[in-house]
């Protein structure tokens, strides 16, 4: 069965984890009044397309509200939660420019996602194992460079206890 | 010795120096209470099970049995309730399920007998109380550290890092350049809006001079008509020279005869009669 849509790469994780707009946290709302004809809206329109599922995506708890032919000219709007608004004209863009705009004045910066990258990192150790929700590894049978799983390859005699047992028993 | 009243007033009751002490058992230090421990009472202990009604007594829920043991160190009426003499102080028969059900009385067998709590060697006990304590001490002080660990850093994010001057320095200097770009977006936009402006006045203007030369050719065609017909008119043959041009035609006989050969050389040869 063939997906769904017009464009069914936009529902693809792999689509959707591509987006690289994360939102700083203080951005609570965005709001996009665009037309749905119109040349100065095309920008606005592919960028609503094509780009505010990665967005929403990245950014779970931003609520993303679309107005249609409410305005002559299209245009963004972020509200932050310290009050401020944040207005952004879009008229005669390509969604790619729109994009950069928002990412280079309401995204996070490369150096505070690695720093948060760095923080989560911290949190759990890599050499641990245990439960695969929490850990790397389940056994240590997983590690390399130590006894393989005795399931899929078998111990040698001498490390078994029955075999240990028997020489014991015979000697 | 005295019964207590209510066995939770017992135990929360501060220990009473009893008549002698008992032979056998030296003479054991006061429990102080050093904490107050939150910990959940351990379902088996039915004595503190039963004082559901009453609050908890604050201390003695961490080593209850110890503790208790200890209190029971100190004489008091705790030879234990009489043979049929029903509950004695801090203690309560307690009914055991299994086969009978909990309104089930216990049988008649089980009327004289005192369950007493496993004897305790007072010196091993105030040593392991003492460790408790410490053990206790170092452990809240832990968390208690964590707690304020924990505490700090959710401040410290709330307020928004070390740099939150510096970003908010930044987050200025962005939204002023998103000003400039709009700025430069309205200047885009107004030439724009100008230029289409102008484009359609262009438009009308060029609308209408095409019309105005439209009609001014025709007005040109329709003049030239009107002289061909004046001029026409002259040669017309009106009543008034019909006489005059019919003598004219008759006076001037007009031979419209010709002959024509393959090649198309045209001969006018014959003659009117």
């Amino acid at each position: 069965m063939p997906m769904k849509g017009r464009f069914p790469i936009r529902r693809t994780l792999q689509y959707l984890s591509q987006g690289d707009i994360i939102f700083k946290s203080s951005v609570k709302v965005m709001t996009v009044n665009y037309n749905t004809a119109g040349e100065l809206s095309e920008g606005a329109r592919k960028f609503v397309f094509f780009n505010i599922p990665q967005i929403q995506y990245k950014n779970p708890w931003v609520q993303i509200m679309l107005f249609r032919n409410m305005t002559p000219s299209p245009f963004l709007r972020f509200y932050l939660d310290s009050g401020e608004q944040v207005l952004v004209d879009v008229e005669d863009k390509t969604n790619k420019e729109i994009t950069e705009h928002i990412k280079k004045i309401l995204g996070k910066s490369k150096e505070t996602l690695e720093k948060e990258e760095k923080e989560r990192k911290k949190l759990s150790h890599p050499g641990t194992f245990g439960p695969k929700k929490y850990h790397l590894r389940e056994c240590m049978c997983e590690i390399e460079g130590q006894v393989p799983c005795p399931a899929i390859v078998p111990l040698p005699k001498e490390m078994r206890g029955k075999y240990k047992t028997a020489m014991k028993n015979e000697a | 010795p005295a019964p207590s009243p209510a066995p939770s007033s017992a135990l929360a009751a501060p220990l009473r120096p009893g008549p002698a002490p008992r032979p056998g058992f030296p003479q054991c230090p006061r429990p102080r209470p050093h904490y107050i421990s939150h910990n959940a009472q351990h379902p088996s202990h039915a004595a503190i099970g039963r004082c559901r009604g009453a609050s908890l007594p604050p201390r003695g829920a961490g080593g209850c049995a110890m503790l208790r043991a200890l209190r029971r160190c100190c004489p008091r009426a705790a030879a234990g309730p009489g043979p049929g003499f029903g509950p004695g102080p801090g203690l309560w028969l307690v009914p055991s399920r299994g086969r009978k059900s909990r309104e089930d009385p216990p049988a008649k067998s089980k009327a004289s007998r005192l369950k007493l709590p496993p004897p305790v060697d007072p010196l091993e006990l105030f040593v392991v109380t003492e460790r408790y304590r410490q053990h206790r001490l170092v452990l809240s002080a832990l968390r208690s550290e964590f707690r304020a660990e924990v505490k700090r850093k959710k401040q410290e994010a709330l307020a928004g890092g070390e740099d939150a001057a510096e970003h908010v320095e930044e987050h200025r200097l962005l939204m002023a350049w998103n000003d400039a770009e709009n700025a430069r977006q309205r200047a885009r936009r107004e030439e724009r809006l100008r230029k289409e402006e102008e484009e359609r006045k262009r438009q009308k203007l060029e609308a209408e001079e095409s019309k105005a030369r439209l009609m001014e050719a025709f007005v040109k065609e329709k003049e030239k008509e009107v002289l061909q017909l004046q001029e026409e008119a002259k040669t017309f043959i009106t009543p008034e020279n019909l006489d005059a041009r019919i003598e004219e035609c008759l006076d001037n006989p007009r031979n419209y005869n010709f002959a024509i050969d393959k090649e198309g050389r045209i001969v006018k040869r014959t003659v009117l009669p």
